[in-house]
């Protein structure tokens, strides 16, 4: 079943079309990736499914539902979590309590949140910079404390912006692995990425490739790469001799 | 808030109840009112400015609703005790027109509608004069009629203790995490799940109640009162430097700040007479240059830049 379907999404800001007629949909317990440059779109799409942005035309479902309209807290609430691309902790905030913030929308209770919060980290393996203070962390740990924050709100989806970017390939792959996990428990996500295939191919169930604002390829990872549009634009002859 | 911080608020409270054993002259014991007073305006203040991070430059509104409100209901007949609670729900009525309509706005327009509804509710307490009195004033009940001072110095202490326990329960509250998330990066809070115009909006109403109680005992002590005593600008601003000299979004900067604000000022009117105001201001600009998060922001800084050296 679809969890998510994007029907014939387009955004314009101006003259700009920063999705036109998108369309594409995300099943129950899978992970979908956007790839395409700086620029194509992506961030926009996320905010388009968050709720931070609306469509000028065409719908987005949730769980069958129409939320093409609705507030980001909203849609937090209904179960889609999102990281941001430029990070965004409470910088006077430890870890936990960072993490807590998204807890705390299943629960008031501040030793719940807590204790959800430390299962989070622990499984991000984060939890020996739990106590400390969010500003002054390096990058990758930023990154995964964006993760940390959006699933201990216990999405149904989640959204992950450009979190590889910035990442060295080991350190990208290495997130690559757990967030392998997230369909065990049901958890679907869309992730955003600019390059690092060798990511994108080691966990995605589904990608759509994403050229100024337009969808020109969807499947597989492997059918995907095998586009010779999609070769050409972006991931050059190297990925064609492969032969994947 | 660790145990020790709290036992010391708790032990700063008590000396403070028993102050008036030692403090005996009528001009101290005002002074001491005043300071109470500006800590527990300070703290209310400092759920909206501090914690939640969105600056009001009109909190006379609220003080002025609590001055009035008091004047007004009683000379209607209402007992004092609903009085009480009736200008309190007036202010948070105040509070829900402004913060309703700005908060679901980015960008100025709340400290912008801070500032214009209270001068309209300044300028309308002056142009009514059926209603306010106008220029002349209304006269307010006598809250106490023996021991006046020391009645009011305690009604000051009171206040800000609730004040106090108000910000520690809400800070250690989802609530109050909300607060600080929507003053650090709205569109974070957004993501999970905070609908940030309503917690601003539950903060406002507080603060107001709070700030209403405050205006009602000044008035109350004056015996009388005109628009700009309890609802100028001058009062707005107040009740703002007191938080942010003190430091916004800690909870002893408001206590902090109206010692010093209040007992300088004190002291400048002695010294300098008229002068005083400039005094005010050369204060104001060196702590904005100096101290940006105020005396216990400040002081926060230091702390935590030692802590990561050691650690």
């Amino acid at each position: 079943m679809n969890l998510l379907e994007v029907e014939h999404v387009t955004k314009r800001f101006g003259g700009l079309v920063a999705a036109n007629d998108v369309t594409f949909s995300i099943r129950e317990s899978e992970i979908g990736f956007i790839v395409g440059p700086n620029g194509a779109g992506k961030t926009t799409l996320f905010n388009l499914i968050s709720g931070v942005l609306h469509p000028d035309s065409g719908t987005i479902r949730y769980q069958g539902r129409d939320i093409s309209r609705i507030a980001p807290n909203e849609a937090a609430r209904l179960g889609i979590g999102r990281t941001f691309q430029v990070v965004k902790p409470l910088p006077n905030l430890t870890v936990l309590e960072n993490v807590m913030l998204g807890a705390f929308l299943r629960t008031s209770s501040r030793a719940k949140a807590a204790e959800e919060s430390r299962g989070v980290l622990r499984y991000l393996q984060m939890e020996r910079i739990a106590d400390s203070h969010a500003s002054g962390l390096p990058l990758p740990m930023l990154k995964r404390l964006e993760i940390a924050r959006a699933l201990a709100t216990k999405p149904q989806l989640i959204l992950l912006d450009e979190v590889m970017s910035g990442l060295s390939t080991a350190e990208a792959l290495a997130l690559a692995e757990t967030l392998k996990k997230l369909p065990e428990w049901g958890i679907s996500a869309v992730g955003g990425v600019e390059h690092v295939m060798q990511v994108v191919m080691s966990i995605a169930d589904r990608v759509v490739v994403l050229d100024h604002g337009t969808v020109i390829a969807e499947g597989t990872a492997k059918e995907v790469v095998h586009e010779p549009r999609v070769i050409e634009a972006y991931l050059g002859s190297k990925y064609k001799e492969l032969g994947l | 808030m660790r145990r020790w911080q709290l036992a010391l608020a708790a032990a700063g409270f008590m000396l403070s109840l028993l102050l008036p054993l030692v403090v005996r002259s009528d001009y101290h014991l005002q002074v001491l009112f005043r300071i109470y007073l500006f800590a527990a305006l300070g703290l209310a203040w400092n759920l909206v400015g501090g914690y939640a991070g969105q600056l009001s430059l009109g909190h006379a509104a609220y003080f002025g609703a609590g001055a009035y409100g008091l004047a007004l209901f009683t000379r209607a007949g209402v007992p004092l005790w609903a009085a009480l609670v009736m200008l309190m729900g007036l202010a948070m009525l105040f509070a829900l027109l402004i913060g309703g309509v700005s908060f679901r706005l980015r960008g100025p327009y709340f400290a912008l509608a801070t500032i214009a509804f209270a001068e309209v509710l300044h300028a309308a307490a002056k142009n009514l004069p059926s209603v306010t009195g106008g220029d002349v004033g209304v006269p307010v009940p006598a809250l106490f009629h023996t021991n006046v001072n020391r009645s009011f110095y305690l009604c000051a202490v009171l206040l800000t203790a609730a004040a106090t326990a108000a910000t520690v329960v809400i800070s250690r509250s989802r609530f109050g995490y909300y607060l600080m998330a929507i003053r650090e990066d709205q569109d974070t809070a957004l993501s999970v799940g905070v609908n940030a115009a309503r917690t601003k909006l539950y903060a406002l109403l507080v603060s107001a109640a709070f700030t209403a109680l405050a205006g009602a005992l000044y008035g109350s002590l004056f015996l009388f009162i005109v628009p700009d005593q309890v609802l100028s600008i001058d009062i707005s601003n107040e009740i703002a430097i007191v938080a942010m000299l003190g430091g916004a979004g800690t909870l002893a900067g408001p206590m902090v700040g109206a010692v010093v604000l209040e007992s300088a000022s004190e002291i400048f009117k002695t010294i300098f007479q008229e002068a005083h105001l400039l005094i005010y201001g050369l204060l104001l600009i060196i702590v904005v240059l100096f101290l940006p998060e105020g005396i216990m922001g400040g002081i926060e800084a230091i702390l935590r830049r030692r802590k990561r050296q050691e650690s």
